[in-house]
């Protein structure tokens, strides 16, 4: 007897709830929320925030609240995913109220990140479908031909995130000579930019690489573990700008916070100490910061405004890239940045000076040629006297003449007689070239510009070199 | 027995890799033998020196290889490494010691470079019981070598019995006497001559006689002090000329020719090469002909960091030696007799040092000289205070990369400016405000600048300030070097100054200069260039043409082929031209250790010198003849030795025109023609020498007139000047009390007893200061009280000049008589 009463209860219960009036009852018809794919730029290293919600307007009305990062997880216990790691790329994280998705990239990220998805509900709870969130790196680096030099590092935008941490942004291209010039034991971060749709060209492997127009190199001095902070300093960036009527230098020097660095090509002097990979101090008391015309002194052939590294016999090596190890020459191909069509097969190249494995000559060739041949050479701002440094001069039948080898030293006022040759055979003591290298006296130095200390281990090397020449005929 | 061997042996070999390495554990050596050394590594450094160029540095990690030899006899043992077991030649040096490890040592013998090929042969006596020590280093090279130690009988040095001789035939009846095996000799006899020379002579030793014909001879000659280290200077085997009759062509007698110093014994050994017959040999002396001779002296205490200054410090217008270190000037200044006393000014701050060039003025018109230091990054200005008495250093700052600088007039407003040569930008100078101020300029870049070189990559080497158009004012010749041409600024007066190096033809290239000699080197009245070669292509002599009968710019000519500067390829930074022998001709002092004498008619005749060298150049001992201070090391004068020719000095000393007369052309006249100076601050690339002008007469005994052209336009003319005297001039000292026209000031009673009295005719002028000189250009009053008369009751009767100073630092002269 009870089930029936129950089952016509519960009918009864049915047909009261559902059955009421005709005249109230109306069909409730239910939208779903539409989610749109979002785009976005980032210049790198820099955080984007993408308001994912505001293009989602083609469905339901949507509660940003409720973005969802697919793959993520819940951290603040709201059911919504609100934070995704991405090795390599970095963290992508959902604001719990406005829903717009923050994209903080790895320091290391020169590059445009995976796109991620997420989904958004409607007051309904329905979920969307899911929409990808897509952000694209964007150069930054703008060199206006109309307006620079800049007076201010930061305004040509060439490096990404905090400036003293030297990152490259998208498109400037760190790179190396395989042997580099010395400069009072700085070390030197270079980097190469061209405006979009420009390449450099071959002109011969120990000339520098013709660059476009627009043309930006930058050469950072600095040096770490600097006292009393013991942090990184970085002294002045050097830059080279090709415009239509040719090559402009732009010197700008880092003010003490690291934060700026500023236009001066007056010329100034700056010590330095700093604590010595072994653990040593060492001080640089004149550290010279050069000004126009003494950047004109070196950066010249005959007497038009050149760069100097870039020399395909320089740079036809691997540089560790963040992309991987790579030839330095086929990585500037790969970018577009030279047109690699008439490049030989066969480069004789420089080594690096440093490299105890290299042949001790070629080892002082590429010396002698990154540290001296921009003055002594044919087209040089020393070219009357007889050296002849250039890598591409050093090799042949005549290298060691060029070199100075057994070659009468022609300016000898004012020196000890005993150096009357360039370089004496087995003889360094009687040799000028390794006088002169290894002296402050700013009128026998040499180089006469761009250092102020002794580079001992350049001068080791030229005179482990000298031990090893035949006598003179 | 075997075993006792062996263990010898291995004693011996330990010895060997262990010994050497220092004097404590020197290796023995016994006897005569052969040694091998390793290499050049033991810790023991040598001391002292025994033979030339000094120390090791610092950075070849100095380092000796020890031996000790204690000879079991007397011998004469040689030590050498000119062997052939050193094929090629090892760069060695030796030094033989008598004394102990640790109670020092002295020299015995050494040597560097008497082997072959920089390799290391010295010959000494021992005696039986002496302990030596041969100690090897490597003030060349570390390399192993082998070196072999020689006894043999006592050789009673041949210098020791040497037969003197002199001039003449000398008969030697046979060969057989003791001999010394040098590096010039190893034959086992000979016969020993000693010769000294009682002058500077080029000595021709000959067995090239018709007496001597088909015989064989060989000689040696030496120097040094008998019977100890003595030095192989010259020799000879076959360079006669007779030739033996027996068909062979060549002669086997000797001959040789060498210059010989004053004073100085000579040991001619011929030896028994070839043969001990007799023959005879003739020594012949030739009287060097160079036109001065020079003596030379080390004075110790020039000893500042750059001496390279000579100028008059102390207003007595004799010549001081000026030495710059970075906190000190060290001022020698000439006494009586060229005795020197020393005043130090300690200099505060930090300042530019002379590295590139240094140059001497009154910049502050006080009366004594201030100096300009020229360095890499800019220059000093080492300023005097009024007295005299104290330096201070004043940096502008401007980073400038000197090369010559010199103190000029450029404006001609009476003050000297500054002008420095830019290496790598165009030129700069400071303008003397007046008032002790800098005021800098570039040239054609900075607003309002003089055109004063303005090749923008610079290349600007000297400069040299000078009248070359003889019209009254400095134009300037620019040495360049690395490209450009050489550059002639003419002044056209008005600040304009008109690049005529093209009209002028001086703008040859190639050209690798770093300074010209500018003088009147043919005496025709105008300035002539040599342009000094410092690189491969040589010297340029360009003569003036200038006539100022017409209005045509005269293009230089240039005469270098002919004129010996053709055939001098020595190469130097610094030329300076003056009159070094005092015959009227206007000489050149480049490089090559000698200099270029002017035998008249455009012709250069180089003579050389043991050592010489440009340096600063002055009269340092007043005797009329020029001397130069060579910074080399030891600050060595070289003092010229008076020949008999007559001479001219002139001091100048400026009023309406800057203090020191700089700018200011002197002409003197008499049987000579006419002879013409331009007082110049700062000749050649690097040193400052004298301000005070020298003129050489040669054997004229009269000057008919002396006429000195102001840079301010005022003319003094000296008639029937004495000579071999200094004449001190100062402006305006020969012109009559009408002749002054100052229009500033009139002073009365003239003549003056007791007081003289100042009235201004313009009296809204202030008058600062009011010095009186006498005659001879001595200040004899100085007063800053210009209101009240001055009291010249104590001054002794004559002629004085009253020159006064308002607020605007110019000058205003007036001449008086005192009765």
């Amino acid at each position: 007897m009870t089930k029936n009463y129950f089952f016509s209860f519960v009918v009864l219960i049915s047909s009261l709830i559902t059955s009421c009036s005709d005249d109230d009852y109306t069909e409730i018809e239910d939208i779903l929320p539409v989610a749109t794919n979002d785009v976005g730029t980032y210049e790198l290293l820099s955080t984007v925030i993408v308001d994912v919600a505001s293009n989602d307007t083609t469905g339901d009305a949507v509660l940003p609240s409720t973005v969802s990062i697919v793959g993520g997880t819940d951290t603040d216990g709201n059911t919504t995913l609100d934070k995704l790691v991405v090795t390599n790329d970095g963290i992508w994280t959902a604001n719990p109220v406005t829903g717009a998705i923050t994209f903080t990239p790895n320091g290391g990220l020169s590059t445009s990140p995976t796109p991620i998805s997420y989904t958004i509900k409607d007051a309904e709870g329905n979920v969307s479908n899911v929409a990808t969130i897509t952000i694209s790196a964007v150069p930054t680096a703008v060199v206006d031909l109309t307006q620079v030099p800049y007076p201010k590092l930061s305004d040509y935008k060439f490096f990404a995130g905090i400036m003293k941490n030297q990152i490259p942004s998208l498109n400037v291209l760190p790179l190396e000579p395989e042997s580099t010039l010395f400069t009072d034991y700085a070390h030197k971060k270079r980097f190469v930019w061209m405006p979009p749709g420009t390449k450099a060209t071959y002109d011969g492997e120990g000339k520098v690489l013709e660059l476009p127009v627009g043309a930006a190199l930058i050469k950072n001095f600095y040096y770490d573990n600097v006292q009393p902070s013991n942090e990184t300093r970085i002294i002045e960036t050097r830059i080279m700008i090709k415009k239509a009527t040719g090559w402009i230098f732009a010197e700008y020097v880092w003010n003490n916070e690291q934060t700026e660095a500023f236009y001066n090509m007056e010329g100034s002097y700056t010590s330095i100490t700093w604590t010595q990979e072994n653990g040593t101090p060492r001080t640089v008391a004149n550290y010279r910061i050069p000004s126009e015309t003494e950047c004109f002194v070196c950066h010249k052939v005959n007497n038009v405004a050149k760069p100097i590294g870039i020399k395909p016999q320089n740079l036809n090596n691997d540089f560790p890239f963040n992309t991987g190890s790579q030839n330095q020459l086929a990585k500037w191909v790969e970018v577009g940045y030279l047109d690699g069509s008439n490049l030989p097969s066969n480069m004789s190249s420089t080594v690096d000076y440093k490299d105890t494995s290299k042949p001790l000559v070629d080892r002082v060739r590429s010396y002698l040629d990154i540290n001296c041949a921009h003055c002594h050479s044919q087209e040089g701002h020393c070219e009357y006297r007889p050296m002849r440094f250039s890598f591409s001069d050093t090799g042949n039948a005549n290298g060691l003449t060029n070199m100075g080898v057994c070659v009468d030293t022609q300016d000898m006022q004012g020196f000890p007689s005993t150096l009357s040759k360039i370089i004496n055979p087995g003889n360094h003591n009687r040799s000028m070239l390794y006088y002169r290298i290894n002296t402050n006296n700013e009128t026998y130095r040499m180089p006469l510009h761009g250092r102020s200390e002794i580079h001992t281990e350049g001068v080791d090397l030229i005179r482990s070199w000298i031990a090893t020449l035949e006598p003179c005929q | 027995m075997k075993r006792k061997l062996l263990i010898f042996s291995l004693l011996l070999v330990v010895q060997f890799v262990k010994a050497q390495q220092t004097c404590a554990t020197a290796l023995p050596i016994t006897t005569s033998g052969t040694f091998v050394v390793d290499a050049i590594n033991g810790t023991e450094v040598p001391q002292p020196i025994c033979s030339q160029y000094g120390q090791i540095p610092e950075e070849d990690i100095p380092a000796g290889e020890w031996y000790v030899y204690t000879p079991t006899g007397d011998f004469t043992v040689r030590v050498t490494s000119d062997l052939v077991a050193n094929s090629p030649r090892k760069d060695t040096r030796v030094h033989i010691y008598v004394g102990t490890c640790t109670g020092g040592f002295t020299c015995h013998a050494g040597d560097d470079d008497s082997g072959a090929n920089l390799s290391s042969t010295t010959t000494f006596d021992v005696e039986e019981g002496t302990t030596y020590y041969i100690a090897w280093d490597n003030r060349w090279t570390a390399d192993g070598f082998t070196f072999q130690l020689t006894e043999g009988p006592i050789v009673v040095n041949p210098c020791t019995t040497a037969t003197a001789i002199t001039a003449g035939v000398t008969t030697v009846s046979t060969i057989d006497g003791n001999n010394l095996t040098t590096n010039c000799s190893n034959a086992t006899l000979a016969e020993w001559y000693s010769y000294t020379a009682t002058a500077n002579l080029n000595l021709t030793i000959t067995s090239d006689l018709p007496q001597n014909i088909c015989k064989n001879t060989n000689f040696s000659v030496y120097t040094g002090n008998c019977p100890g280290v003595l030095t192989c200077v010259s020799s000879d085997d076959n360079s006669g000329i007779i030739s033996c009759n027996n068909g062979n062509t060549n002669s086997f007698l000797s001959t040789k020719t060498f210059e010989v110093q004053a004073g100085v014994t000579y040991y001619i050994a011929w030896d028994n090469e070839w043969s001990e017959e007799g023959f005879d040999f003739q020594l012949t002396e030739q009287l060097i002909v160079r036109p001065v001779q020079y003596t030379t002296q080390v004075i110790g205490t020039v000893d500042s960091q750059y001496n390279t200054c000579i100028v008059d410090m102390n207003g007595d217008n004799k010549d001081d030696i000026v030495g710059i270190s970075s906190n000190n000037m060290k001022v020698h200044l000439q006494g009586d007799a060229g005795i020197f006393s020393v005043v130090n000014f300690p200099i505060s701050g930090t300042s530019q040092m002379p590295s590139w060039s240094i140059a001497a003025g009154d910049y502050n018109k006080d009366g004594f000289n201030d100096i300009i230091l020229g360095a890499n990054g800019g220059i000093s200005l080492w300023k005097s205070n009024n007295t005299g008495s104290a330096y201070t250093s004043i940096t502008p700052g401007e980073y400038i990369f000197c090369q010559r600088t010199n103190y000029v007039d450029i404006n001609n407003d009476g003050n000297l400016d500054i002008f420095s040569c830019h290496d790598i930008d165009p030129n700069v100078y400071y303008l003397n405000d007046g008032n002790g101020g800098l005021n800098y300029y570039q040239s054609g870049i900075s607003a309002g600048a003089y055109m004063l070189g303005v090749t923008a990559s610079g290349g600007n080497y000297a400069s040299l300030w000078t009248d070359y158009d003889n019209d009254g004012d400095v134009d300037l010749f620019i040495s360049k070097c690395s490209g450009p041409p050489s550059e002639l600024h003419r002044n056209d007066g008005n600040g304009i100054f008109t690049d005529i190096s093209a009209i002028a033809e001086i703008d040859e290239t190639p050209v690798q200069s770093w300074s010209s000699a500018i003088a009147d080197f043919d005496n025709d009245g105008d300035m002539d260039i040599v342009v000094g070669s410092n690189g491969s292509v040589g010297h340029k002599f360009f003569r003036n043409e200038l006539d100022k009968t017409n209005s045509v710019e005269e293009a230089f000519t240039n005469i270098t082929v002919g004129s010996g500067l053709d055939l001098d390829n020595s190469t130097n930074r610094d030329y300076i031209a003056y009159d070094f022998d005092n015959n009227g001709f206007i000489d050149i002092l480049g490089g090559g250790n000698k200099i270029l004498f002017n035998k008249g008619n455009n012709i250069f005749e180089p003579t050389t010198y043991g050592s010489i060298d440009v340096g600063a150049v002055g009269d340092l001992n007043n005797d009329g003849f020029l001397d130069i201070l060579n910074d080399f090391g030891n600050a060595n004068v070289r003092y010229a030795i008076p020949n008999g020719n007559n001479w001219l000095k002139i001091t100048t000393k400026g009023i309406a025109s800057n203090s020191n007369g700089i700018g200011a052309r002197i002409e003197i006249y008499g049987a000579w023609g006419k002879q013409i100076r331009d007082v110049r601050s700062g000749e050649g690339f690097e040193f400052m020498s004298t301000l005070n002008t020298h003129f050489g007469l040669g054997t004229a005994t009269e000057i008919d007139q002396v006429i000195i052209k102001w840079p301010s336009g005022t003319v003094d003319t000296y008639n029937n000047v004495a000579i071999n005297q200094t004449l001190n001039v100062i402006e305006g000292a020969t012109l009559s009390n009408q002749n002054f026209n100052n229009g500033v000031f009139a002073i009365y009673p003239n003549p003056v007893k007791e007081t003289i009295n100042i009235q201004l005719k313009d009296n809204s002028m202030t008058l600062n200061n009011a010095q009186i000189f006498d005659i001879n250009g001595k200040r004899v009053i100085n007063t800053n009280d210009v209101s009240q008369p001055i009291n010249v009751s104590q001054l002794a009767n004559g002629s004085y000049i009253l020159v006064v100073t308002d607020s605007d630092t110019k000058s205003y002269s007036q001449k008086f008589i005192k009765e």
